[in-house]
Order: structure tokens, then sequence, then C-alpha cells
């Protein structure tokens, strides 16, 4: 996420007075994202609320979350990158082609619109959804709108932040950011972290069937993953870690159940907006927790004889 | 039957892991989440201190956690290129333990946002 221009959802909340969501559906997935932080809330800088505040939003169908929108652009299905480059040349008043507009399926003037707001508003926020970042394109759309972000900051605030789904998966992207430079895509088989996704991301190893074991945690690949990953997950012995027993428990060899994080296990999750709370469970489990059972898997790992030969010249840290 | 409560607890069914969820719980099962959305008052509901399923399972038998610990240990050591994955419905605490297991391992590590 290098060069991510972007802030806490208190700023969002505080000062944002034009929002646009990309890609996602707000109103159904972050229900309260709306009341809480971007639409209804008043502040010193925006007294009347909703009133001073803008929306936008952008996607392929008119989701529930068109109806709290004041604009809704409706683009073509594998648009994206396109529609973000037209308004990134049209940012700069550099020319663009009709055709190519026409392609989007937004039409010129409405585009002329919504650069125009962008540029005169005073604090501009983009939250981009999966509707961005899992369709044609992938990262390369989420480049895009973050290279937006950053050039429109020749005219005024403007910043961009990811609607994250799932509990803590911005906590996993900061704590291996943390641990080993990168954020998700790693591979330790040289004895120190590489990162290349694509060749080191898990829907690729799978399908290639190019991992010979598999612990998941905190994840059910067995219901969300295409078939042939699935398939390899099955092969493979794999191991889960879950509150359940899933999908991905059924074709395992390994399960251990573990205590729900945040209702019964203690611990701490990360925000959308990368700020750490720390949760507070009600209910106490019968059940270990995730973290006491992954430490126990990697001591019993460490009892046995390290992977790489000791006197290997690729072996760059010391090991126990 | 009085309920204990817990004030500005943190809910992790989405990204906005909004924390100031008000719980009210009998120690077995959560009964009512003030403030919570629709999913959120799903997540807490749905979960229950009662044990519903096995401790572990090794090839669909049940199976201790010390067993469980030593099956997958083997596994993932007699591997040549092991996949630590997913992290998503978990504690950063154990995300950390997941890196230090795929250093270990000298295998490969990944999340979610991957996808």
């Amino acid at each position: 996420m290098g060069g991510k221009v972007t802030c806490t959802l208190g700023e969002v909340k505080n000062r944002a007075d034009f929002i646009v969501y990309w890609g996602g559906n707000p109103a159904e997935c972050h229900p309260r994202h709306f009341t809480k932080y971007t639409l209804m809330q008043k502040s010193r800088w925006l007294p009347r609320g909703r009133k001073d505040r803008t929306m936008v939003l952008v996607d392929i169908r008119e989701t529930k979350s068109a109806k709290a929108a004041d604009i809704f652009l409706q683009v073509r299905p594998g648009c994206d990158f396109e529609l973000l480059s037209i308004l990134r040349a049209m940012v700069r008043d550099e020319p663009v082609d009709p055709d190519a507009v026409a392609e989007t399926g937004i039409a010129y003037d409405v585009l002329e619109d919504l650069v125009r707001r962008m540029k005169s508003c005073r604090f501009g926020c983009m939250f981009f959804g999966m509707g961005l970042s899992m369709t044609r394109g992938k990262h390369m759309n989420s480049a895009a709108l973050l290279t937006l972000a950053a050039e429109l900051n020749a005219f005024t605030k403007f910043v961009a932040m990811p609607m994250r789904g799932h509990g803590n998966v911005t906590g996993a992207d900061v704590i291996m950011r943390w641990q080993t430079g990168y954020p998700f895509g790693i591979t330790f088989n040289r004895g120190y972290p590489r990162y290349n996704p694509g060749e080191f991301s898990t829907v690729d190893v799978l399908v290639r069937g190019d991992c010979d074991a598999a612990f998941i945690i905190g994840a059910d690949p067995g219901a969300t993953m295409p078939q042939p990953a699935i398939d390899h997950l099955a092969r493979i012995p794999t191991i889960v870690l879950d509150p359940h027993v899933t999908h991905t428990s059924r074709l395992a060899r390994v399960h251990i159940t573990t205590a729900p994080a945040g209702i019964a296990a203690p611990g701490t999750a990360y925000r959308m907006d990368e700020i750490p709370l720390p949760l507070k469970p009600a209910l106490k489990s019968p059940y270990p927790t995730d973290e006491e059972i992954v430490r126990r898997i990697r001591e019993a790992v460490a009892t046995r004889p390290f992977w790489m030969p000791e006197d290997s010249p690729q072996m760059t840290t010391e090991q126990l | 039957m009085t309920l204990q409560t817990i004030d500005n607890a943190t809910c992790t069914f989405c990204g906005c892991v909004c924390d100031d969820i008000q719980l009210h719980h009998d120690q077995m099962r959560i009964h009512k989440a003030k403030s919570a959305c629709v999913l959120g008052t799903a997540w807490f509901l749905n979960h229950t201190a009662e044990r519903h399923y096995p401790d572990a399972l090794i090839d669909g038998r049940e199976a201790t956690v010390d067993e469980a610990v030593e099956m997958a240990a083997a596994l993932l050591h007699e591997a040549d290129m092991p996949l630590v994955y997913g992290m998503s419905n978990t504690t950063c605490e154990a995300q950390k333990e997941c890196v230090a297991l795929a250093d270990q391992l000298g295998g490969l590590l990944d999340s979610h946002t991957s996808l």
C-alpha cells in the first residue's frame, strides 16, 4: 500500500464534505458506515451534517446504497480502470476520446460535473470496495483510484480508503507489513521474506498445485475459492483452525475448534482505517484461542530438525 | 434472570470494527447487542459458549487437541512448500504467531486480501 493517501475515519467524520463510494455497497455490507462516519454526523466543519456533504456512488448496478447517494453513476462492468483513467485526464484538463467515454456508460457532462465537484470540495474521500479491486483489472484498478486521489491533492485535500470486509483482514495486512515488510503474497522459501502476488498468492498457488500442505486459519476457502483451488486443498494435507466445522474442515486432514475472536477470545483487531482496537470478549469458550494453538503448533515444529541445512549459504537468520 | 452487561464491546464482523456495542449476556450466550447493526447482531447472537463441535478432528474422527497439534506439526514439517493462509477472523496476536509459523516452516504466507 506504499503511496496510499489516506486518513482515519475520524477525519472523514469531521471534515469530509465530498464522499465517493466506488464498487461497494455500504448500506448492506457496512451498515453503520453512513451514520457513524460519512454522511449523518455533524461536526464543527460540517455543522449541518448530511446537508453539508455530497455523496457519489459508482457501481455497476443500483444497489440499496444508491438511495443514500446524491449522484449515482452506473459504470459498465469491467470499465472501472478506463473510467478512472478518463477522470485522471479530465482532472488535468487533458483531452479525452469521446468514444472511450461512451464505452464507460457514463455521459461526458456527468463526468465534467463530477470532476468540478471533486476539485472544488474542501475534503474529499473515496472509499473503494471489492467491486473495484476484485473485478477486471484487480489491483491495477485500486492503483488507478489511489493515483487519482493523490493527483487531486494538487487542487484540494483528497484521500482514499479501501472498504475492508471480514473483521480483522486489515490487521492481517498490518501485522504482515510489520513482521515481513510486505502485506500479503509472501514466501519464506529462501529463509527471508519475498513478495510477489500472482506467484505467491493463494488462489494462484492452489490452482497451479504448487503447495503440498495448507494451514488455514480464520477463513473458509472451501466455500469461497474457485473449484480447482478447492480440489487441490482436498488433495494435500490441510489443517483448519475455526470456531465452526467449515466446508474447508470437511476436506481437511486436521480440524481444531477454537474460540471465536471478540466473542470468546481476547486480543486486538484493526479497523479499516488501520486503527487498532482492543476486543472485549463476553463469553468464556470451552475451546482454546487461535493464538494458543498456532503457538503450540509452531513450538512442535521447532522441536523437529530445521528445514534448511545448517551450512547453507542462504541461511540469513540465526535459528534456534 | 439478570444479565451481565459489557459496555463498549468491539464487533469484528465487518471492517468497521464498531467499538460502541453494549452486550447483555448470561455467560452462555449473548442475548442483546445494543447499537449493533443487523449484521453485528447476528454475529454476536449466533455464537455461544456451548460445546457444539468436537475439540478436534483428524481424518474426520474426533481427537484431542494435543493429538491434533502434533499431527498438524508433523504434516506441516513434512511438506516442502507449506502454505499459511487466511487470518481474517482472528486476532492480531494470532496473526503474529502465523507469521512466525510460516517463517519457521520456510513456507508461503498469505491473507484474504490477495484473493
